[in-house]
């Protein structure tokens, strides 16, 4: 019943080009995390080019993987679950391509300033005003044009996956703009107009809900489609849908304070961003939970189905991470974790098990359908999910070690109450869990081009669906 | 297209929603995350309640038990202060020499400065004070302003900037062959005369080396200058490394190849007491001999 009929009414190219597009990033994000990894564990090969160092390459990678991979999956994603679920083609082509070409333009733009220098220092805000106003074109334009396909759907109600995506493009755009909002001085130099600690919060006003409009609302929607799509189930429960995605909504937004406790922040604004975490916890786990229950009674699939493992095991570890991140907003474990390697374990164990994972499975789930063509070797994707799982098992818990060990040692009183440790032996005392990250980065790569041969090989030399 | 039992074990009501062949049950939300979703909020209302959080016009509610960042960090800091304070307040009104004499006071002293050390002096001067390639060697009882501990807390405090002009230009390279020769053989005894002759400012260049370094080229202690004859070396001790440092002087700011050596001043980013603390750590690092 899936076939021709689609082929011809959906815009399937698009999503093509966005799938393939996003394997590629991900090689590229996970090298690059792989390569600054290693300048970490052996500083030697910072290699005294200014244009390869730590400083310049750490921002190519969060924006490599947040928005060059995470950017690509959710626009092919939710471009090919919107026509299938509202049963229309796209409302414009032209916008789609627009928006894939733009977006595209938007990445070899930072691959190209952010080595050089042009920063706007603002943790996943760096790209200089020019490419803000690209982002924001190019970003209106894919939102206007999900929306207009929406409007003009064949059903009545409007499934719970484009709920999320909408929230995402309604959120970023005003997030992206009003953080960005800057005087320029120069072609690429500006200064913001925020000062002081409106900056700052602005910043991680910004900043965290990069991570809860984008890198949760928006996989929550893949997850809302791929998951009852995957294991061929009725999604679990509406109410609870409904439920934990106004709750959401109104939670992530006042959240971004935890990001500044104990520093000149007001103490007001600190409070809410750390209680307003805890109670998203259970908003949270609602989307976890509506997944995972929707597996129910099909629980030997995932024995079979690969691509499943990842839907599912990205909900788990999506599960742990939203309950270790308000757990780290508490003053009293932030007091030991903030600036600690902790917080680069929590985040990566949210955007390496949760958002490659779900998207992981997403694109293999997409591959044979959008070529219609067999995956060209599911024990591949067995090996990649097995490679990738222990990859990040080990970079998270290297970062626990290394994260609480620092936080203690830089704590550490002596019984005259003189500090123990100087900062150079905190760092010093880093380096074996620092390899140990590497090693898990180097899985995740691996992995990561695994998946690279796997898609080529599907779409150039797989049989197809019969 | 009917939901079999398999894909609905629990028989709940379908919404009827059907999106590219996706349905939805009407199954409630499990019982324990109704309770927790309750308790969150009520969580949320406590706390706000307990802690500063809901802003007004001015400033902002705050909270029942009082509590504020700036007080949990002077609490925390005063459990601290109150260990350190019968030492401090001793050390407070002493001298670093004082400090040295007495050994109780000293060692605490010695402690207290490590930290100090590691985040102020260990990036150039090693982490035990060993020396690095440029920085001087602290860990030993070579001074060139002076070995008190009073010259040591004044080096500290203002800081230290070397001086010596470079003579790329002014001698010629025979001289300055010469002049290499004589520096290298002193610490040997040796006396290459030739070189000699140009260290005094007999030659045509007329360097007066000695006017610096001594007439036996030991170094003045006013001057910081430095003394050739004892086989330590400031920067170098190698032909090449001293050659380098008579042709382009030291911060000799006509000569772009100049050997920068600038000891920053902490008598701003350091209290007078951390400092004090630093002059008797660093007093102790070279002075195992003396023990």
């Amino acid at each position: 019943m899936e076939g021709t009929h689609e082929k011809e009414s959906y815009n399937f190219e698009i999503v093509q080009w966005f799938s393939v597009a996003a394997v590629i990033y991900l090689v590229v994000g996970a090298l690059l995390g792989v390569i600054i990894a290693s300048q970490l564990s052996w500083p030697a090969l910072n290699l005294d080019i200014p244009y390869l160092t730590f400083g310049r390459l750490r921002p190519l990678h969060t924006n490599a993987v947040i928005f060059a991979f995470g950017g690509c999956t959710l626009m092919g994603a939710s471009f090919y679950i919107v026509q299938r679920t509202c049963s229309v083609r796209l409302w414009s082509d032209k916008l789609a391509w627009f928006t894939f070409i733009g977006w595209n333009l938007v990445i070899v733009s930072a691959v190209i300033t952010l080595p050089l220098g042009f920063t706007q220092g603002k943790e996943y805000a760096e790209l200089e005003w020019p490419i803000d106003i690209a982002i924001a074109l190019v970003w209106v334009a894919y939102a206007f044009n999900f929306i207009m396909t929406i409007v003009k759907r064949r059903n009545s109600h409007i499934y719970v996956a484009n709920w999320f995506f909408i929230a995402m493009m309604v959120m970023i755009t005003y997030l992206h703009v009003v953080n960005s909002l800057a005087i320029p001085v120069e072609l690429f130099k500006s200064y913001s107009i925020f000062s002081g600690v409106h900056d700052a919060m602005i910043q991680w006003w910004y900043g965290h809900n990069a991570v809860g409009f984008l890198l949760t609302a928006g996989f929550l929607g893949i997850m809302y489609y791929f998951v009852p799509k995957q294991s061929d189930r009725p999604i679990y429960s509406y109410r609870l849908s409904v439920l934990h995605f106004w709750a959401l909504v109104f939670g992530y937004v006042w959240i971004g304070g935890h990001h500044l406790l104990y520093t000149a922040l007001p103490d007001w604004v600190g409070s809410l961003g750390a209680i307003i975490s805890i109670g998203m916890i259970i908003p949270s786990w609602g989307g976890a939970v509506n997944g995972m229950m929707t597996l129910s009674g099909a629980w030997d699939k995932l024995r079979t189905d690969y691509v499943l493992r990842f839907l599912i095991v990205s909900l788990a570890f999506y599960a742990m991470s939203t309950f270790e991140g308000p757990m780290m907003s508490l003053r009293t474990v932030n007091s030991l974790s903030h600036y600690t390697d902790w917080t680069i374990g929590h985040v990566h164990s949210g955007a390496l098990g949760w958002v490659v994972m779900v998207s992981t499975g997403a694109i293999y789930h997409m591959l044979s359908r959008l070529w219609n063509k067999q995956i060209y070797s599911a024990r591949l994707v067995n090996f990649h999910f097995w490679i990738h799982t222990i990859g990040i098992v080990i970079y998270i818990c290297a970062m626990w070690v290394s994260g609480i060990m620092q936080g203690l040692m830089w704590r550490t009183y002596d019984e005259y109450g003189n500090l123990v440790y100087t900062f150079a032996e905190s760092v010093a005392a880093m380096h074996p869990y620092y390899v140990l990250r590497t090693l898990g980065g180097v899985l995740v790569l691996a992995g990561a081009l695994v998946m690279l041969y796997n898609t080529v090989m599907t779409i150039n030399k797989s049989k197809a669906v019969a | 297209m009917e939901i079999n039992d398999r894909q609905n074990p629990y028989k709940a009501k379908d919404t009827g929603h059907q999106w590219d062949g996706i349905r939805e049950l009407e199954n409630p939300p499990p019982k324990w995350w109704r309770i927790g979703f309750h308790a969150s909020w009520i969580v949320v209302l406590i706390y706000c309640v307990l802690y500063p959080s809901i802003p007004l016009l001015r400033g902002s509610t705050s909270g029942l038990l009082g509590w504020t960042q700036v007080k949990e960090y002077k609490e925390s800091m005063a459990e601290i202060e109150k260990i350190r304070s019968p030492y401090e307040e001793k050390i407070k009104n002493m001298s670093a020499r004082e400090i040295l004499s007495n050994p109780e006071l000293s060692n605490y002293t010695q402690v207290s400065a490590k930290v100090l050390f590691g985040d102020n002096c260990a990036a150039c001067h090693g982490a035990g004070g060993q020396g690095t390639p440029g920085f001087p060697v602290l860990a030993d009882d070579d001074w060139l302003y002076g070995e008190t501990i009073e010259d040591i807390e004044e080096d500290i405090t203002l800081g230290r900037t070397g001086n010596m002009p470079a003579h790329g230009k002014t001698l010629s390279k025979q001289e300055i062959d010469d002049v290499v020769k004589y520096v290298m053989q002193i610490s040997s005894g040796g006396i290459y005369q030739p070189g000699r002759d140009v260290f005094m400012g007999m030659t045509e260049g007329e360097a007066m080396c000695f006017a610096c370094h001594g007439e036996d080229a030991r170094g003045i202690e006013d001057m910081g200058s430095a003394n050739l004859a004892d086989s330590i070396w400031r920067f170098s001790g190698t032909e090449e490394g001293i050659r380098d440092v008579i042709i382009h002087g030291v911060n000799d700011t006509s000569d772009p190849k100049t050997i920068k050596a600038r000891m920053p001043t902490f008598g701003g980013k350091l209290t007078p007491t951390q400092i004090k603390k630093l002059a008797v750590y660093v007093y102790r690092l070279g002075s195992v001999q003396n023990e």
